[in-house]
């Protein structure tokens, strides 16, 4: 009996040192790898579009701070926010963190970023507006403008030539008619699943493009509150022309989006005549494995052609910006990276190999040199943004405008009770604590 | 049944000492307490302090704020009030638990005919589709899902192209997902398909205990494969039976995952569940007071199915 109980208690010590030790053991070395590694977090975008532009920050840093390392760890859209919270929960993260422009607010709002000098980073003085407004709250910048994004119609010339459009669209009228004469010759009966112009149900950022050009909004201010506007006339009117073209000349999935599966991509598939798309969409239709490389002298781009002649449609001004989370305890050293990833030599690499708008307009020649970036900097002209609030972030995780949208499709005849409901819980979110 | 307490005394050495009896019972009834320490010690860390600090929050407004300063605002029930009296949480509630009942009651339906066809199989008929359920067991949820997923796409997916090539030509281009009726029963055939191998091969081992004679009788005596199943398996199943029908409706409660990624991280207002509906509050709007009460009151939920599932184990082991 006493032996039993003399086992039993050394298999408990035993088993007590065994997990004490492991848990010491796992703390103890990322701890003291943190010191000297600056953590950053980019999109998976910066590791396929411009990776010469990461490795010469990260090579300029060096130089500049010869005892840290850079571990760069490349996110995905879907979940950066969501690991993001999580870090700010335990108190350390990444040093440097990239967000897209309509995150920003959110975060900088909270109280979550390091306010930064600007005239500590290059260019800051020709920063594009729309990023340097995202970007900054209560008059500090949170986040530094990383690059721009506008999109334009991407067209098969081949296609276009083949159904008798000599020109590119430059009213919607025409653009109508264009579409209307693709389906002509290559749709319809013969091949029902193809696309004049391939627009999926919940691609917002296009789609809203239809309600400012009709002067509507998604929100506007009233006595300090926010009110939901997608039910006024004018919106109505653009959700109406966009129904019109998405039912008419898309046949693409009235509930997806243009991300799954990625636009750019069934288009390289031959069966869509054009598609709203960004920038660095053109030359990835054309990658070696997953596009079509095939295509590269059969596609243009021009801007969407707005309802009112000699005017664009108003563009999405999409973009990234960079922030240094308050949780980071090397602030200054991740400032200097930031600084080196968005200097004048990186900004024309991200512009000339990926296909984005650099930050600074000091640049636009670029742009206007480039025939693959030129029609994009183009639309960028007229643009539009989303309400400027913190709780904007939670609009689009609510899915408020993706619902709505793809029901539309689904139900035209419920155009304005959807559009109705969606304001209501637009002005909701908005207003919100 | 057996009583317990009278045996070790009935099967004591007749002479011995007082203190010496008195230190062997001590140890006999320490002994198991302390190996269960360690146990107890993980299942404390892991689950018990989640648990501890869901409830806390549950109590609290914890958004970005409060995150970033790790100090949560004590609103008392304010939470709670808040779903209880919005509609949607209603709605999400009872679609809840209707999936759930449909999916348990298909589930436990198909597992107790594949069990029942295992038995009368040949070995390597039925090491054969043995194997098939092991495979499915074992596949991780999302890889499945994810396979699921691409054979119903829109664009490219096998389904609709099979469906095409057979001459419903109106399902080239089908979203499966624009109908909910067709959506949930895409959902449902994953949830179930993923849930019968357990169910199927825990019946199949149950029914060894069914024995054969009694059958025999039965079926000399004149009834058909439906009586001598509803009279003298149903019986005997009971037990495992119960067990299987309480494990599936707590995990088909809970279900999470497929609906997540088939709807690519953005589910629709028809598909949401409770967990989604918690997960979505809690970190897309990070409102994680929120989230954790609705986390919690499904736990509550769960804990009257708990209740049973437990009682059922309890008894099968007093029956030993």
């Amino acid at each position: 009996m006493r032996l039993r109980m003399f086992a039993t208690a050394v298999l408990l010590i035993a088993l007590a040192i065994a997990a004490a030790s492991a848990t010491g053991a796992s703390q103890a070395s990322p701890a003291r790898a943190q010191a000297d590694a600056l953590t950053v977090w980019l999109m998976g975008d910066a590791q396929a579009n411009w990776p010469e532009a990461v490795a010469a920050a990260n090579q300029s840093f060096k130089s500049q701070h010869p005892g840290t390392d850079v571990n760069v760890q490349y996110q995905s859209w879907g979940d950066y926010k969501t690991k993001f919270e999580a870090t700010l929960s335990a108190g350390s993260g990444p040093d440097v963190i990239e967000f897209g422009n309509t995150d920003v607010p959110k975060y900088s709002a909270a109280g979550a970023l390091a306010p930064l000098t600007r005239s500590d980073f290059p260019n800051s003085g020709t920063w594009l507006s729309g990023l340097t407004k995202a970007g900054s709250y209560n008059g500090k910048l949170y986040a530094v403008p990383y690059y721009a994004g506008a999109r334009g119609v991407i067209y098969r010339t081949d296609q276009y030539q083949q159904a008798g459009i000599t020109k590119t669209p430059k009213t919607l009228a025409e653009f109508n008619a264009a579409m209307a004469k693709l389906m002509k010759k290559f749709g319809g009966s013969k091949n029902p699943t193809y696309s004049a112009v391939y627009f999926p149900g919940r691609y917002w950022y296009a789609a809203m493009s239809f309600v400012y050009d009709y002067g509507g909004q998604i929100a506007t201010t009233k006595n300090g509150k926010w009110v939901g506007a997608l039910n006024s006339p004018k919106a109505l009117s653009g959700l109406t022309a966009w129904r019109n073209v998405a039912r008419s000349f898309s046949r693409a999935n009235k509930t997806g989006d243009e991300a799954h599966p990625q636009q750019a991509l069934v288009f390289a598939k031959g069966k869509v005549g054009s598609f709203v798309g960004n920038g660095w969409e053109w030359p990835y239709a054309l990658d070696p494995k997953l596009g079509n490389p095939s295509l590269s002298n059969k596609i243009g781009a021009y801007p969407m052609p707005s309802h009112t002649p000699g005017k664009y449609m108003p563009t999405f001004l999409g973009g990234s910006n960079l922030g240094v989370p308050v949780t980071s305890k090397q602030k200054a050293l991740a400032a200097d990276w930031i600084a080196a990833f968005t200097n004048t030599a990186n900004m024309t690499r991200m512009a000339t190999g990926g296909g984005v708008i650099p930050n600074t307009t000091s640049l636009a020649k670029i742009n206007a040199a480039k025939p693959t970036l030129a029609p994009f900097a183009e639309a960028a002209k007229y643009s539009w943004f989303v309400p400027s609030t913190p709780n904007w972030a939670n609009v689009e995780s609510a899915n408020v405008l993706q619902s709505m949208l793809s029901g539309i499709l689904r139900n035209p005849s419920k155009t304005k009770e959807l559009a109705t409901a969606a304001s209501a819980r637009i002005t909701e979110i908005l207003n919100s604590r | 049944m057996k009583d317990h307490s009278a045996v070790p005394l009935a099967v004591e050495p007749a002479p011995a000492p007082a203190r010496q009896r008195r230190r062997l019972q001590a140890g006999r009834h320490v002994t198991p307490y302390l190996l269960l320490i360690p146990a107890l010690a993980v299942i404390g860390g892991v689950l018990g302090y989640p648990l501890f600090r869901l409830v806390t929050l549950s109590f609290q407004e914890y958004g970005l704020p409060e995150l970033i300063a790790h100090k949560g605002r004590w609103i008392g029930l304010d939470n709670y009030r808040e779903i209880f009296s919005d509609r949607w949480f209603w709605t999400v509630l009872g679609r809840t638990i209707a999936f759930t009942a449909v999916t348990v009651g298909l589930t436990m339906l198909f597992g107790t005919l594949i069990a029942l066809l295992l038995a009368r199989l040949g070995t390597f008929m039925r090491l054969l589709i043995t194997t098939g359920l092991v495979l499915v067991w074992s596949m991780p949820p999302v890889v499945a899902v994810n396979i699921w997923s691409w054979m119903v796409d829109f664009e490219f997916g096998v389904l609709n192209w099979t469906l095409a090539q057979l001459g419903f030509e109106s399902y080239a281009h089908h979203d499966w997902f624009v109908n909910p009726i067709q959506g949930w029963a895409i959902i449902t055939a994953i949830i179930v398909w993923g849930a019968i191998p357990f169910v199927a091969i825990t019946i199949f081992a149950g029914l060894t205990q069914v024995s054969g004679e009694l059958v025999e009788a039965a079926s000399i005596d004149g009834a058909n494969a439906f009586r001598i199943f509803r009279d003298i398996t149903l019986p005997i199943l009971k037990p495992i039976f119960v067990i299987l029908a309480s494990l599936s409706v707590i995990w088909n409660f809970q279900v999470f995952t497929q609906i997540w990624v088939i709807r690519n991280a953005r589910p629709e207002d028809d598909y949401f569940l409770l967990s989604i509906y918690s997960f979505v509050e809690s970190f897309n709007t990070s409102q994680y007071g929120l989230g954790s009460a609705i986390a919690l009151v499904m736990v509550l939920a769960m804990l009257v199915v708990t209740f049973v599932y437990i009682r059922q184990m309890v008894r099968i082991g007093e029956i030993d």
